[in-house]
């Protein structure tokens, strides 16, 4: 088969929608029709393989699949379903996944509508090149308004929408229209096989036998085992051992790798720490002059430190990081050692969700029981040295008359709400500080709301705040903006008069008084009664703005001592004694670990 | 060295009803042919139990514990007593308890008891308010108790101990002081005064949402109300939950505290006996099929350093505390060691730490169990 006849048989495609609008039910419908997988062997989502993705219903990290398909025409077509990421943490990552298709069904809830990740999605798909194809879904439901929806993505997102398939993927309507729509609509890849290799890393995965196991697609030249490659981003190089494609049931061997294919490559890689998604791959032999474009090495926005409950543990916790590391480039950590919590790690995340999941990853996988901070965000400080320091551990803070000024991050919010709800909305962003940039209705029922807030406004549960007060119907997208000089204070707390570094955070000075006070509070229905008066003080600087007190314990006796029953009496000692070891030290204040994560997740601000 | 000296504990298992507190082993309303057939079965329990001693145990304290003894008859205590008597030395000027409820002995019973050689009475009296008995489920009144407890000095009884309870559903501290001055007034030789603690499987515990007990503070301020006017009525606290006269301490109870032995004979009762400790079941209608044999459980033999931490346990709760060069002669370890260091930090505001002493203040008494939790180790 020639060149030209090989990859016009060839799509390579995503699937992008608002989370839960039925992409991934929609990837098991075509994997299905396609027989890549039979029904009896189908577990539901196929592609979702993480326990947490499925009980989530997102996809964390992007996963590819090669399906062989046979049109009713009798042609032979190989599609590469790439799925990314549904949610704003993995932003980067979506856009790298796109980069490597050709086009991308959009698929669009016919009872709901566009959404915010509807239009952050598209736009990502259009800054991409690809073809895009609307899809509309759920049209069993009775609420379903396919027209409406035609329309909204017109007018909303400029793409034609009007021979677009309306389907339901629960129910398998019309998949057939969707299949078509995908050989006839995305544009086979080009590009040339005998031209220096150039191929996109979009994904991957550390394996305990393989070692890592690298996702691409090759844009030009073609890669077989034993070739040698270069990683352009790092210079770093290694050999080919496998080339293989992914199948539905895993991997498979195959000769080579050409221009326009999406496969996998093993080369004895030990972390993916290596393999950074967006890089790109090219031959040692014939390197490619220029690298494809829009490589960025991810940054954390989010960081926290992650404790072990039990101090034992720490090891536990630093293999297990590790561990996750392999498989999550955007994981990064780094030691810390905190007076209240003992040695532990300050993580650095996506966003909330990210940090949210390595946190159940550990628990779950690992079986650690864990502490984690108060989340926060990078602060620029710009010192009266003139020097700029970047801190994102609240210890590391400086003093106020140290500091010329202090910058936060700020991000883009979009925001997509029924009407009904902007009022409340557009109080909650003005009490996290945001400034109003726009207003634009969608159509008569639906308006988006653009903002710039705080980051560090948005992590602490700005969403749970948002979904309360628009009764789940608002939806967010955000991106970072940059920094912007700010009045922010450091807020410590103290125990009997010692401080608890591990509580310390920094807020906005218009914050910290309501800050102080409900932390204080929380505190104080929190910590056992001592053997002696407790004092809570919340201060910036030395100045107290916040107290509250924990009166001294006054009983714990075991009355009676039931009839020469001794071995009772030892069981309780010892119970007790058990839920001591359990204790955390802060100061000579004694605190239960759920004691510490209550103050630590802290409710709406209202 | 222990003691040679055996406390016998007789559990009987039966009461006119059940209080809503009480997760002891008992059984409300039984039939008096069930009574006989667990008295007989008592009798063998004693006997094969001295059956298997080298040599006859000399007993200085035997204590009937309940339940309620006195729905024993006349006839059940004498058999008991006769048993015991050919069983063990039972010692001329042993203390001889029976705890006793009040409408459930006349007097001709509590001078029948007294004739057989019991020679103390444990009288469960709670609250002298009637509102407050009821809430306790307690089948009495107040004026049922001061009936019992005249009859029992008529019949003989010049060392009664009384129980209260404070902490009880709505109680105040102005009805616990009454209860205090009615109860000097009548002038027992001891009293013994618990907290209510709601335990899982009581009644008390199925409605445990709904009751309204006096809070932490509340409880505190009674019991050291209490001490105080005990302690001015001539009673000297002893114990955490127990005061006397001048040397009507009970002497019974003083073995679990300073780590004398004791068995126990009938259903759930528990000894200390040869280094080890173990129960018999709470079953009764097993025991009663068995005999009384094969139906004891969950035997523990005490290690050297579990018996060093339950010397400690047991020995602070006295309020004397703990004799230090008692406790190196019998462990032959060094209690500055052993705990010593660990208490210091709880000095002087709750421990007291002397040369030859260590004892709880009266603010530690009321934390001890998290300060012992701090010291002990059982593992």
């Amino acid at each position: 088969m020639s060149q030209s006849d090989r990859m016009k048989r060839i799509r390579n495609f995503s699937i992008i929608a608002h989370i839960d609008h039925g992409k991934s039910t929609l990837a098991d419908r075509i994997l299905e029709s396609t027989s890549a997988v039979s029904k009896r062997e189908m577990e539901e989502q196929i592609l979702d393989n993480m326990d947490l993705e499925r009980e989530r219903g997102i996809t964390i990290k992007a996963r590819a699949v090669k399906l062989d398909y046979t049109a009713p025409d009798g042609e032979q077509y190989v599609l590469n379903l790439i799925d990314t990421p549904g949610h704003v943490d993995f932003n980067y990552e979506v856009s790298r996944s796109l980069n490597a298709c050709d086009g991308a069904l959009l698929v669009v809830d016919a009872t709901q509508g566009i959404e915010a990740q509807t239009l952050a999605n598209a736009y990502l798909a259009v800054d991409a090149n690809l073809e895009i194809i609307p899809v509309i879904n759920k049209i069993d439901l009775p609420s379903a308004d396919i027209e409406r929806v035609r329309a909204a993505v017109e007018d909303e997102i400029g793409i034609p929408a009007d021979g677009c398939p309306a389907v339901s993927a629960k129910t398998g309507l019309n998949i057939q229209g969707v299949l078509d729509a995908i050989v006839r609509d995305i544009p086979a890849p080009t590009g040339d096989e005998n031209a220096p290799l150039k191929a996109l890393i979009f994904d991957s995965y550390y394996d305990s036998y393989l070692g890592v196991v690298v996702n691409i697609r090759v844009f030009d030249g073609s890669l077989r085992a034993g070739d040698k490659i270069r990683l352009m981003s790092t210079g770093r190089e290694f050999e080919i051992v496998e080339v293989g494609t992914m199948e539905a049931f895993g991997l498979c061997r195959c000769e080579s790798l050409s221009a326009g294919e999406v496969g996998y490559f093993t080369a004895s890689i030990k972390s993916v720490g290596d393999t950074r998604v967006g890089d790109t791959v090219t031959l040692v032999s014939n390197p490619a002059t220029e690298a494809l474009p829009g490589f960025q090495s991810v940054q954390p926005m989010v960081f926290a430190g992650i404790y072990p409950a039990d101090g034992a543990k720490y090891p536990d916790l630093r293999d297990a990081l590790e561990k996750l590391q392999l498989n999550d480039a955007a994981l990064v950590f780094e030691p810390e050692t905190s007076v209240a919590l003992g040695f532990g790690f300050r993580c650095g995340f996506l966003g909330l969700l990210h940090m949210e999941i390595i946190e159940e990853r550990l628990e779950r996988e690992f079986n650690l029981d864990l502490i984690t901070t108060a989340p926060g965000v990078i602060y620029e400080i710009k010192l009266r040295t003139g020097e700029t320091i970047n801190i994102d551990n609240p210890s590391n803070y400086p003093t106020a008359d140290e500091i010329e000024e202090a910058r936060e991050p700020i991000v883009k919010a979009n925001i997509i709400t029924p009407t009904e709800y902007v009022g409340g909305l557009m109080d909650l962003c003005q009490d996290r500080r945001g400034t109003f940039i726009d207003m634009k209705y969608i159509d008569s029922s639906r308006v988006e709301l653009h903002y710039d807030l705080p980051l560090n406004e948005i992590i602490y549960d700005f969403f749970d705040a948002l979904k309360s007060r628009s009764r789940g119907y608002a939806s967010l997208d955000y991106e970072l903006r940059g920094y912007q000089a700010s009045k922010l204070v450091k807020l410590d707390f103290m125990l009997n008069g010692e401080q608890v570094d591990a509580l310390s955070f920094i807020v906005h000075e218009e914050k910290a008084y309501g800050r102080a006070r409900r932390i204080a509070e929380k505190l104080k229905e929190n910590i056992p009664r001592q053997l002696f008066e407790v004092p809570i003080q919340a201060a910036i600087g030395s100045r107290i703005i916040a107290r509250e007190t924990v009166k001294a314990m006054r009983k714990d006796v075991l009355a009676k001592c039931y009839g020469g029953d001794i071995t009772r009496k030892k069981k309780l000692l010892e119970k007790q004694k058990e839920g001591k070891k359990k204790m955390r030290q802060l100061g000579s204040v004694q605190v239960t670990p759920e004691a510490f994560m209550a103050v630590l997740k802290l409710g709406d601000d209202n | 060295m222990t003691t040679d000296r055996l406390g016998v504990y007789i559990h009987i298992p039966f009461c006119a009803s059940k209080c809503y507190y009480c997760d002891f082993c008992s059984t409300a309303a039984a039939k008096r042919e069930k009574i006989d057939a667990y008295v007989y079965a008592l009798l063998c329990e004693i006997r094969e139990f001295a059956k298997a001693q080298k040599e006859k145990r000399w007993v200085d304290t035997l204590y009937f514990g309940g339940g309620t003894p006195t729905l024993l008859s006349l006839e059940n205590f004498a058999d008991i007593l006769s048993c015991a008597n050919d069983c063990f030395e039972l010692l001329r000027d042993a203390e001889i308890t029976a705890e006793a409820n009040p409408k459930t002995a006349d007097f001709e019973k509590l001078s029948g008891m007294r004739a057989l050689g019991i020679n103390r009475l444990s009288i469960g009296m709670q609250s002298v308010h009637d509102g407050e008995l009821k809430a306790l489920g307690r089948i009495h009144k107040f004026k049922d108790f001061e009936d019992f407890y005249a009859d029992a000095r008529r019949a003989g009884f010049d060392n009664i101990s009384v129980d209260l309870m404070y902490g009880i559903p709505e109680q105040t501290m102005e009805s616990f002081e009454a209860s205090l001055d009615v109860l000097t007034a009548l002038s027992p030789e001891h009293i013994s005064s618990y907290c209510l603690k709601i335990e899982e499987g009581t009644r008390f515990y199925q409605k445990r949402e709904t009751l309204i007990l006096p809070d932490e503070d509340a409880v505190c301020d009674m019991y050291e109300r209490m001490s105080d006017i005990l302690g001015k009525s001539g009673y000297t606290k002893y114990e955490i939950s127990n005061f006397a006269k001048h040397g009507r301490e009970s002497r019974h109870n003083t073995k679990y505290w300073t780590c004398d032995e004791y068995i126990g004979f009938g259903s759930g009762a528990h000894s200390f006996v040869s280094g080890k400790r173990f129960a018999n079941s709470r079953d009764i209608d097993a025991y009663i099929e068995t005999d009384g044999a094969g139906t004891r459980e969950g035997e523990e033999v005490i290690s050297p350093s579990v018996a060093e931490n339950e010397y400690i346990m047991l020995g602070m709760r006295l309020v004397r505390g703990v004799d230090i060069p008692k406790y190196e002669a019998r462990f032959g370890k060094s209690f500055e060691e052993q705990f010593g260091k660990k208490l210091k930090k709880f000095c002087p505001e709750f421990v007291i730490l002397s040369e030859n002493n260590c004892k709880f203040t009266d603010k530690g008494m009321l934390v001890s169990n998290y300060i012992l939790a701090q010291i002990l180790d059982f593992s």
